[in-house]
């Protein structure tokens, strides 16, 4: 592994210290149905229960969300209280690069020296979004009523230009194969239904159960449920909804929760289910893109981050994004000349969904799992966020990771 | 005279219990001690509740006073001013219990004072106080100098501290602890020299007062607040939530600490708690140190429960293995705390059984626990305790008291034996019937075949159990899936029961309390001689629940009644409705009275063999029962249907001869609670919240 400056001296994330809710599609589970922040909390109290984490080690819980949920305005600090922990935090937000901006942040917070435990907590429920009513005295219409999930992916304000169309503006730039979209999107499926296969997934998604108010069963989140699997012929079939887009080629909403521990060095090695194991903040960076353009701007930001930290995409191990169009890894890969087949084992959120805060999240913990596997390494994260943003961050995780 | 352990009324300076039927009357009489405490009724003082507005203090008033404002005693209530009115709040729940006339009368009785906690209000010289029951802070210095102020003024009055922590020998007063809820639970933890006039008033009043010892805590806190903190400990370590570990604890010995706390109010219990484990962990080290989530709990006054609009909504469940270490967690403190109270003999083995169960929700008293699990297994919880919490290793670990298992002070911690060479007596010290009940009564039985007793007094213990209220529903969870568990049940209980009927020359059943009901009766009703106390309710109301009654309940009482009367026993078996002793003569008691005449009427058939009274024989041939009785239909389903299952097991239990018929009875009860019916119902659905955890 190549020695590099990390970002950070002091922050680590303590291997094994994180989890994730499986990501229901929306409207297909009992999470469509509850108070997602509560949910939230009292998942991450749970999953840090099987890890053996007792929850009083954080010191300060960062929430990220970015669809309005009951009794948001108490943010973080109410979502503790249902882990029955009263800690202070706070809110972060970023469309969907919300899951991997809360974990730098807190990254910062340990570096600081402000926390030495940070709880990372990020969730959604797109499921019976709610509806904004904004009354606007100088519009047209005077009051705005919005749903906040659909009208958002098919409105960018900056542009007026939907989601959808950004990936067909970035396909056509790129003159994209729509059967090269639709074979990556096929290898997409394949690598999460190995993943499921060989049991990956458990390591990083926890079953629950959920509750209902007299305290009796409503089901349990313990699948993915939505995704099928796809061949190349019959993405084929399927109808363009713009150029190299159609249904199996981009992601669905979904819900769910991911959350893990950024600590200082002597905290991870006392909590982390595997002490050995180093897990450090090497970078992070941003960029916008043009307008309405995306699907680019994941690859124009790792592409300023390598050249950033000096490193390559052979320095590489394990690169994961996420990517609600299959456009995006392809652009990626004519961008950085890297083979698309190398990204993304065990899983991404095309395939898995697309809750949005806890997305990037999850795609992390996969990463980092995977990097032990392989006996550590170099995670590039990256993905795309609202209409041209683009975030991408590197980890190392120290040799020998594999047992 | 023998016995086969030491009886818990002569803890109390009261005797024992064969003393009392021998006497002929109970040993203390409440006018007489009203008298003595309080001066007789032309200069009857008065009993002053300081804190009267708390929780304690209001509860207390209502049950003294409902009790001693008959006989002429002014109860006074003294609080801060500006303290909430707990007592005001009392009146709902006191109308209940006796009718807004008794109720008005009760309240009106109450006088109530304010002070400032330094002076006592000038008026209250006039009331004659005799007897001062502080229920204020748990602070001890606060106590103290209260006691001073009415030592200043009344050098006379009794003082009892209601303190749940703090040792007699600290406070320089009595105790009287009572437990929670304080409006209607009898239990009082008493510590005096010994005991006085003031604990002979409780106990002739009705209430059940129990010596401990004068250490920190008593028994009752330290199971209690010993419990919480076992559980706390596990949220520590395992971040379960208080509700689910309630859930758990439910399931493995009864109690809900966190709900508990809740109900009584969190701020004050919270506080309370602390302050218990706070003490002990002084004396007795890290065992008991509270844990940092009970200190803010303490401080913050915060329910444990979320609110209602967070109502959990994702469920915890523990693997086998995860359980198995939640066991450890639990039992490993509450069994090593039990060595410690039992190392400093903080009460009779009985009494520290039963305050678990009549106090602190246990489904059975710690020491039957302990017993049923063995010396071994319970050491082998601690020791995995300490390996889990070493700091629990380093004191208050005295496994040698576990030694003793065999000792009879162990075996019969709710059934005990006395004789005086001619007569036994058997007392029951449990209000309902269990398999450790069952297995004591049949050790009790055989200890008195064994010194050659013949006759036989069967009653309760005149302290402990108050009533008589039928088997513990617990017992028939395993029976709800497994129809050969039920049957079980069924037939060896009744074999014990007709040990009464078969392995004595006389057996005479008192029924002292003020109901017998379900499977109590049935065990008494297989005396020759059925005696009660005249208001006291006899009942069967297993259709109700519904089961099929288990022990001989649908032929015992038909084969012993006339035909004329059996419509009688029919339709108490149908309805579950109760019936007055009074009412029953002849066909359900053999005689009925008050308390005296009825103590002498059991020694004179024990002693004399008094033939005036008849006995009523079981007739041992097939009976033909006609069920034509008029009953309207049960608004309930599950009713109605039982009322047919108990109508096929009567007449299919009558119809065959008495040898046979206690098999066809356990088939029926035992398979009627395996099914859906008994599934849906009261005990089906007690189970499912017990173990569906």
């Amino acid at each position: 592994m190549k020695d590099i400056p990390v970002a950070y001296s002091r922050a680590r994330i303590p291997y094994g210290t994180w989890g994730s809710s499986y990501f229901p599609a929306w409207q297909t589970s009992p999470l469509a149905e509850v108070n997602i922040g509560q949910f939230a909390g009292e998942s991450m109290n749970r999953i840090m229960g099987l890890r053996k984490v007792p929850i009083d080690e954080m010191d300060i819980l960062i929430i990220g969300s970015t669809i309005p949920w009951h009794w948001k305005f108490w943010t973080a600090p109410v979502v503790a209280s249902c882990m029955d922990h009263r800690i202070p935090g706070y809110h972060v937000e970023q469309a969907c690069a919300t899951g991997l901006q809360a974990v730098m942040v807190a990254a910062a917070e340990v570096e600081s020296g402000s926390h030495d435990v940070v709880g990372v907590l990020t969730f959604d429920r797109t499921s019976d979004s709610p509806v904004g009513v904004f009354p606007e005295r100088r519009t047209y219409q005077r009051t705005y009523a919005l749903s906040d999930v659909w009208d958002n992916f098919g409105f960018d304000p900056a542009t007026g230009k939907a989601m959808l169309t950004c990936a067909g503006l970035a396909a056509r730039k790129y003159r994209l194969d729509r059967r090269e979209v639709d074979e990556s999107a096929a290898f997409r499926y394949e690598q999460y239904f190995n993943a499921k296969a060989k049991g990956f997934l458990n390591k990083v998604l926890v079953p629950l159960e959920i509750l209902n108010i007299q305290g009796k069963s409503m089901g349990w989140i313990d699948d993915d449920l939505g995704v099928r699997r796809v061949t190349v012929a019959g993405l084929t079939s399927m109808r363009e909804l713009d150029t190299c887009v159609t249904p199996g080629t981009q992601t669905h909403a979904s819900d769910g929760m991911a959350t893990l521990l950024v600590t200082g060095p002597e905290k991870a090695r006392q909590l982390s289910l595997r002490p050995e194991i180093d897990i450090q903040f090497v970078g992070k960076t941003e960029i916008r893109a043009y307008p309405s353009l995306m699907p680019e701007a994941p690859a124009l930001a790792v592409q300023k981050l390598l050249q950033r930290t000096g490193l390559t995409m052979s320095d590489i191990v394990v690169a994961k994004d996420h990517n609600p169009f299959a456009v995006n890894d392809i652009i990626f890969s004519k961008l950085l000349n890297y083979d698309w087949k190398n990204m993304n084992n065990n899983g991404c959120p095309l395939v898995w969904g697309h809750p949005q805060g806890p997305t990037l999240t999850r795609v992390i913990i996969e990463g980092l799992e995977e990097a032990v596997e392989l006996g550590g390494g170099y995670v590039l994260i990256f993905g795309c966020a609202a209409g041209d943003v683009g975030i991408a961050a590197i980890f190392k995780v120290s040799d020998g990771g594999m047992r | 005279m023998k016995a086969m352990r030491q009886s818990t009324l002569e803890t109390l300076g009261l005797g024992t219990v064969l003393e009392i039927f021998r006497r002929g009357s109970l040993p203390a009489n409440i006018n007489t001690l009203t008298d003595e405490i309080f001066g007789d009724a032309n200069s009857r003082g008065a009993l002053v509740i300081s804190g009267a507005n708390g929780i304690v203090g209001a509860g207390k008033m209502m049950q003294l006073g409902s009790r001693l404002i008959p006989s002429g005693v002014t109860m006074v209530g003294l609080d801060f001013a500006g303290a909430p009115d707990g007592i005001g709040q009392q009146y709902q729940s006191l109308m209940a219990a006796f009718g807004k006339p008794k109720a008005d009368a009760i309240m009106s009785d109450i006088i109530r004072f304010n002070y400032d906690g330094r002076s006592l209000p000038r008026r209250l010289r006039e009331l004659r106080p005799r007897f001062l029951l502080e229920a204020i802070p748990e602070i001890i210095d606060v106590k103290k100098s209260h006691y001073a102020i009415f030592r200043q003024t009344f050098p006379d009055i009794e003082i009892r501290s209601v303190t749940s922590g703090f040792p007699s020998a600290e406070l320089g007063v009595g105790i009287a602890h009572p437990a929670f809820p304080h409006e209607i639970n009898k239990i009082w933890e008493t510590v005096e020299e010994k005991p006085s006039a003031i604990t002979h008033l409780f106990w002739a009043m009705g209430l059940v007062p129990i010596p401990v010892s004068d250490h920190w805590s008593f028994v009752l806190d330290v199971l209690f607040c010993g419990l919480t903190l076992a559980a706390l400990r596990y949220h520590k370590v395992s971040n379960t939530p208080y509700w689910k570990i309630d859930k758990y604890v439910r399931r493995t010995l009864g109690p809900n600490p966190f709900r508990a706390h809740d109900a009584i109010g969190a701020r004050g219990a919270n506080f309370l708690t602390w302050s218990c484990l706070y003490h002990l962990s002084q004396e007795y080290g890290p065992l008991f140190a509270p844990s940092k989530d009970l200190e803010y709990h303490k401080d913050s006054g915060q329910d444990w429960y979320p609110l209602n609009h967070f109502r959990p909504l994702v469920n915890w469940q523990l693997s086998n293995e995860a359980n198995d270490e939640f066991s450890d967690w639990i039992l490993g403190p509450i069994i090593q705390m039990t060595s410690l109270m039992l190392y400093e003999k903080r009460s009779h083995l009985s009494h520290i059984n039963a305050i678990g169960e009549l106090c602190a929700q246990f489904r059975k008293g710690i020491l039957a626990v302990i017993r049923n699990m063995g010396a071994d297994a319970a050491i082998e919880r601690v020791q995995a305790y300490h390996r889990l919490y070493p700091q629990a290793a380093t004191g208050c670990w005295y496994p040698q008291t576990l030694a003793s298992l065999d000792e009879a002070s162990w075996q019969q911690l709710y059934v005990n034996a006395e004789h005086d060479g001619e007569v036994g007596v058997i007392s029951i010290s449990r209000e309902s019937y269990n398999s450790d009940v069952d297995a004591e009564l049949n050790r009790a039985i055989d200890w008195l075949k064994s010194e050659k007793i013949a006759n036989v007094i069967i009653t309760s213990d005149f302290h402990l159990s108050t009533q008589m209220v039928g088997a513990d529903t617990d017992e028939f969870y395993p029976a709800l899936r497994d129809a050969a568990r039920g049957i079980a049940i069924s037939s060896s209980w009744s074999k014990t029961a007709r040990r009464l009927y078969e392995d004595f020359s006389i057996s005479v059943g008192v029924i002292n309390g003020k109901r017998c009901l379900g499977g109590m009766l049935e065990l008494m009703m297989h005396c020759h001689y059925l005696i009660a106390v005249e208001d006291a309710s006899l009942g069967m109301p297993e259709v109700t629940l519904p089961v099929i009654p288990g022990m001989e309940g649908c032929h015992w009482p038909l084969r012993k009644a006339s035909s004329k009367d059996r419509p009688k026993i029919l339709h108490m078996l149908l309805t579950g409705q109760n019936v007055k002793a009074k009412d029953a003569m002849e066909w359900l008691v053999d005689f009925a009275g008050p308390i005296d005449d009825c103590l002498k009427m059991a020694w004179k058939l024990v002693v004399t063999k008094d033939q005036r009274l008849v006995s009523r024989s079981v007739y041992e041939d097939t009976i033909d029962i006609v069920v034509d009785i008029n009953l309207p239909v049960a608004q309930n389903p599950a009713i109605e249907s039982a009322r047919k299952a108990i109508i096929d097991c009567i007449r299919q239990s009558c119809n065959v001869p008495l040898k046979e018929a206690l098999a066809i009875q356990a088939k029926h009860s035992g398979v009627f609670m395996a099914g859906p019916i008994c599934n849906n119902g009261v005990i089906g659905n007690d189970a499912a919240k017990v173990l569906g955890a």
